[in-house]
């Protein structure tokens, strides 16, 4: 099979890269191993914001219903249920729908794959109905199934946050907040304040010592700052931040660096989300955690590059485009996360692991 | 750290460790190997480790292989547990037009005295298995076997630098010199003097050689190597294509590419592979693939061992081969008697490097 461009990951990220890249003529392809297009986006029934200005305020799957609704428009096909599991030696992807392999050439190739959540490891911590706060979400969003009915949540990020509330929504009774850091992390204070105002407690400086349960969690022990108390839970969500999936980068031979604020090692990249492979872009959580807004954004300067690479679209053009999707990322992404990533751009020349597969 | 030696070993790969500890056997003080990095990231790490003699050719090479083979179980004795396993070795063959190719090389055999014998369908089926039905028939010797080559190269390092042999890891030579009869071997961490220099370097002999301007014509060449998920234990012996290890995972492959340094893996050779083994072990179509990885071979232009003495530099000695892992307690024990008694218990100018002129 052949491709104009060959999008992997479609997440937000990807498919607004296949909107800019097919809108301008080209022929494109969307594998992900899910069996719906709009990634994360599909249990996210929270309200996004900020949002690019194109698009009005909506809610998680709302914008994946309306970016799945505009890709039909164009020359996309995709390949649901399809992973990308190497490359042949001359480039092209092998994709397998988990019974055969087969070869994808494509011009250019734009990896949007994503993000994994990180666990928290404390004693027992691998007993059913302890998850990441994600895995939680996914359950009861798009699922429609409870984790538990008594759960604490740890970390305190405005994901976590966000999650505890969606489990209270669903009446599972939020036990407690447990927190390593001395206050909440989480940015959007009225998240913290509802939580609180439903009589939830945060126990700071404190973690969770030991899990119990036969064959699932039934009770655990928090260490707090001067004693350590016991609660009986079924369900434990943690939030140990997420990381940038790389196994396809690093396949493909791509160079990286190390930029915490992106969410550890990150794939380097120039301000045209190309990386040090010419022929492989890159968009999305992949290239640094952020928040959805942004992530848009990205996937749209990866389809512009990739445009003007493959000449549908004039340099002059893809230039005017690129800086106007620049500022407006500055001005939309938490000033932590693009300080990060500018500083990350620099680092495009020297990275600190490159051709890793030269022995 | 110490920098006089009295022999310095540059590698510590299955050949260099080898070395270093059958010398540390003779003499327990002065004996330093140096590795770029650690001494299983190079071709020792990434390798299908049987320890094969069969179909070895000719057969004086099968012979010096066996020769090593029959050193394993002492040396196992020696270092300890390495998961030598002599399981015997299956060649299968497919047309029963190869049959008469193989009755010549168990003919061959013969006269060394390596048995091989040449089995018919019922025969190969009735030893494994889970082997293809559509098998014509194979070659199978007792002697072949494999071995664990992580716990072979820590077994041999424990065993060394408890008789005394130091290691520098993480320390590249990127430098040698020849003054007052020594070496002056520099290296990232520093320079050291010795009498005795062993090249081992692997895959990277060539380099190692222009240092002193000797030419050590290895090559590279790389074989990718697929790896099931654990499985129960269901494959008898070691087959030419795969092995199954003691922790259940199948090892499966054994091609061969000219790639250079690089270290990737293609999915051209991972299909074919998957392929090839699912011919021999139909059953294997449905194990899990959990991961793949390329080795880098050290290949001499010849194919065969170059070991011994470096022409015209006194006590200089080079040890670079393919099938390192087959060949290291012989190695080992060569180049030690070579260093300490000035001659060898098997006569070993055959794979002098002065064969290349
Ligand atoms: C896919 C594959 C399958 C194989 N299957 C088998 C098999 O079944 N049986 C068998 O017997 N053999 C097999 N081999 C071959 C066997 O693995 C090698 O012959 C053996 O590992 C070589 O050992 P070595 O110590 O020479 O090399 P290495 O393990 O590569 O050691 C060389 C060492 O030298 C070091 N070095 C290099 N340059 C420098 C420097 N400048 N300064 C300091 N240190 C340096 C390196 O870091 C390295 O650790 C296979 C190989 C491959 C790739």
């Amino acid at each position: 099979m052949k491709t104009d461009v060959l999008i992997i990951g479609g997440g937000p990220a990807g498919l607004s890269a296949a909107i800019e890249t097919a809108s301008r003529g080209l022929d494109v392809t969307i594998v992900d191993e899910a069996s719906k297009l709009g990634g994360q986006l599909n249990q996210q029934t929270q309200a996004l914001r900020p949002l690019p200005s194109v698009h009005e305020p909506m809610r998680g799957f709302e914008l994946a219903d309306k970016l799945i609704e505009q890709v039909k428009g164009f020359n996309v096909r995709p390949l649901l249920n399809h992973r990308v599991v190497g490359f042949y030696a001359d480039g092209s992807a092998g994709i397998t729908d988990e019974e055969n392999v087969f070869p994808v050439k494509a011009k250019k190739i734009i990896v949007a794959s994503g993000a994994a959540e990180k666990a928290v490891a404390f004693p027992k911590w691998t007993l059913p109905g302890i998850m990441t706060i994600g895995a939680a979400q996914t359950l009861i969003n798009r699922d429609f199934v409870m984790p538990g009915r008594e759960a604490v949540i740890v970390g305190s990020s405005d994901f976590a946050m966000e999650t505890a509330i969606q489990l209270m929504d669903v009446g599972i009774r939020v036990k407690a907040i447990i927190e390593k850091q001395n206050g909440a992390l989480a940015k959007e204070q009225e998240k913290v304040s509802e939580l609180s105002r439903n009589g939830i407690p945060f126990y700071f400086n404190s973690f969770i010592r030991e899990a119990r349960g036969n064959g699932q969690v039934a009770q655990i022990d928090i260490e707090l700052p001067d004693e350590v108390i016991t609660l009986n839970v079924d369900l434990i969500c943690m939030d140990g931040g997420r990381a940038p999936i790389l196994d396809v980068f690093y396949q493909l031979g791509c160079s990286f660096g190390f930029q915490e604020e992106l969410g550890g090692w990150v794939p380097q990249y120039s301000n045209t989300f190309q990386t040090d492979r010419e022929d492989v872009f890159i968009a999305g959580n992949a290239a640094g955690i952020s928040t959805q807004g942004p992530l848009l954004l990205t996937g749209m300067i990866a389809g512009i590059s990739v445009s003007e690479e493959l000449q549908a679209i004039s340099p002059a053009e893809a230039n005017e485009i690129r800086d106007a999707i620049w500022k407006e990322l500055g001005l939309l992404e938490c000033k932590e996360v693009y300080t990060g990533r500018v500083k990350h751009l620099e680092n495009f020349t020297s990275p600190v692991l490159k051709d890793q597969f030269i022995s | 750290m110490e920098t006089n030696y009295e022999t310095i070993v540059i590698g510590g790969g299955v050949v260099g460790s080898g070395i270093a500890y059958h010398l540390s056997e003779r003499y327990k003080e002065g004996v330093l190997v140096l590795d770029k990095k650690y001494p299983m990231s190079g071709t020792s790490g990434s390798t299908q480790a049987w320890v094969w003699v069969h179909n070895k050719t000719p057969s004086w090479y099968a012979e010096f292989s066996m020769y090593s083979a029959e050193l394993y179980p002492y040396l196992s004795k020696k270092i300890g547990d390495v998961e030598y396993k002599r399981t015997g070795g299956l060649s299968p063959f497919f047309n029963e037009s190869d049959r008469e190719k193989a009755e010549k090389l168990a003919e061959s055999y013969r006269k060394i005295g390596i048995k091989i014998k040449v089995l018919s369908r019922e025969e190969v089926l009735e030893k494994e298995p889970y082997m293809n039905p559509e098998v014509a028939g194979a070659t199978y010797s007792s002697i072949d076997g494999n071995v664990n080559p992580f716990r072979l190269i820590d077994m041999y390092m424990r065993a060394a630098k408890r008789n005394g042999v130091r290691y520098s890891t993480y320390n590249k030579v990127t430098e040698i010199k020849k003054q007052d009869g020594k070496y002056s071997v520099v290296s990232d961490k520093g320079a050291f003097e010795c009498k005795n220099l062993i090249l081992a370097g692997g895959t990277w002999s060539r380099e190692i050689g222009d240092m002193l301007g000797v030419k050590i014509p290895v090559n590279q060449l790389r074989g990718q190597i697929l790896v099931s998920e654990p499985l129960k234990p269901f494959l008898n012996f070691t087959i030419s294509g795969l092995r199954q290890a003691n922790n259940g995972e199948v090892l499966m492959g054994y091609s061969m590419e000219e790639a250079g340094f690089n270290r990737a893996t293609t999915l051209d050779v991972i299909q074919e592979t998957a392929n090839m083994a699912v011919q021999y072990v139909p059953g294997l179509r449905k194990a899990k693939i959990v991961r793949a990885f390329s080795g880098i071979r050290a290949m001499p232009e010849d194919g065969f061992p170059i070991l011994g003495k470096v022409p015209g530099h006194e006590n200089l000695y080079v040890a670079a081969t393919h099938s390192g892992v087959t060949l290291s307690p012989l190695i080992g024990t060569l180049i030690t008697e070579l260093i300490m008694d000035g001659e060898t218990s098997i006569p070993i100018d055959r794979y002098s490097l002065r064969r290349f002129g």
